[in-house]
């Protein structure tokens, strides 16, 4: 992040002209020390996010037990739990802080960490409401019904693809920031619409983190608790590796525009 | 299809969508970077002329 201030234009420090034979950018020595520790931290919470889901794997379909009434395909529920969690918890709700952000600060790297988790929440968003209908089938004995926590996580889906649509047809800059903080704000309501549907609304769906009684075995919350944790270190793994990645593209960008200037 | 066999599409599922993000993202990455690298020989280049 170092680098945006030291990019700079013809004539001035990190001129873009070659300097002993290397190219003076003054990219070069600024913030290299804190980007090669960054590097390494990301790098080690990449190997402990693989880790810690493959344990998460393992948990899910050796050690946890099988359940009484449901059998094998209860097993879905531990990567389809944490998977919503992921999108409606650290995912959407750094989307939302971000955006706030950069209504308060007009700092463009909050923005780009609200667009980067925005992409992550839809991912796992997704994931949810692929993996549920699956289970759903030989359960319900139907992959999709109006239930309210069904549709309001599908309305949910939407909001989120239409933010990224939204950026994606708006030029980069400003005006871009602005418009998705309000949208990603806005958007945001549905998030604990999409929690509390289980109490608001007659539902079928399981209240299996909150409900009174969730009929989970302790080896079962165990399991699941730990697909939590492993899944929002993946998050954190995403997130850092897809905002390091927008930085770079801010470069390129910044290259081209040096380059169009000779 | 019984029930290990929705597990098994869940599960497919899973991994479909999670792997085909990394891999975009991989793949974003290695085109970045060769973007990077050209753009700075170009720039070498306008430097030394």
């Amino acid at each position: 992040m170092a680098n945006e201030q030291t990019l700079t234009r013809p004539g001035s420090a990190g001129s873009g002209r070659n300097v002993g034979g290397t190219l003076d950018l003054g990219l070069a020595d600024a913030g290299k020390a804190g980007g090669d520790r960054w590097s390494v931290v990301v790098n080690l919470l990449g190997v402990l996010s693989v880790v810690a889901v493959l344990a998460a794997l393992y948990g899910a379909l050796i050690w946890a037990p099988r359940e009484a009434q449901m059998g094998d395909i209860q097993r879905i529920f531990y990567f389809h739990v944490p998977s919503a969690w992921v999108a409606m918890g650290p995912a959407f709700t750094m989307v939302f802080a971000c955006c706030i952000a950069y209504l308060v600060k007009k700092d463009l790297r909050y923005d780009r960490i609200a667009a980067a988790s925005a992409e992550i929440g839809v991912m796992f968003t997704t994931i949810t409401l692929i993996t549920g209908p699956i289970w759903a089938r030989p359960i319900w004995g139907a992959y999709w019904t109006w239930d309210p926590r069904l549709t309001t996580t599908l309305v949910l889906w939407f909001i989120y693809v239409a933010y990224l649509m939204l950026r994606s047809a708006t030029p980069s800059g400003h005006r871009r920031a602005r418009l998705s903080a309000v949208f990603g704000i806005v958007g945001y309501v549905d998030v604990p619409i999409v929690f509390m549907s289980i109490r608001w609304w007659r539902t079928i769906h399981p209240d299996v983190l909150t409900g009174q009684d969730s009929g989970l075995d302790p080896s079962m919350r165990a399991v699941l608790f730990f697909a939590l944790g492993a899944f929002t270190l993946l998050y954190a793994y995403l997130l850092a590796v897809r905002v390091r990645q927008d930085g770079l593209a801010m470069r390129v960008e910044r290259l081209r525009h040096l380059l169009q200037q000779r | 299809m019984d029930g290990i066999g929705f597990l098994f599409a869940g599960f497919a599922a899973f991994w479909l969508l999670l792997g085909g993000y990394v891999v975009t993202l991989g793949w974003r990455q290695v085109g970045l970077k060769r973007q990077m690298e050209r753009l700075e020989r170009e720039l070498s280049r306008v430097g030394e002329s």
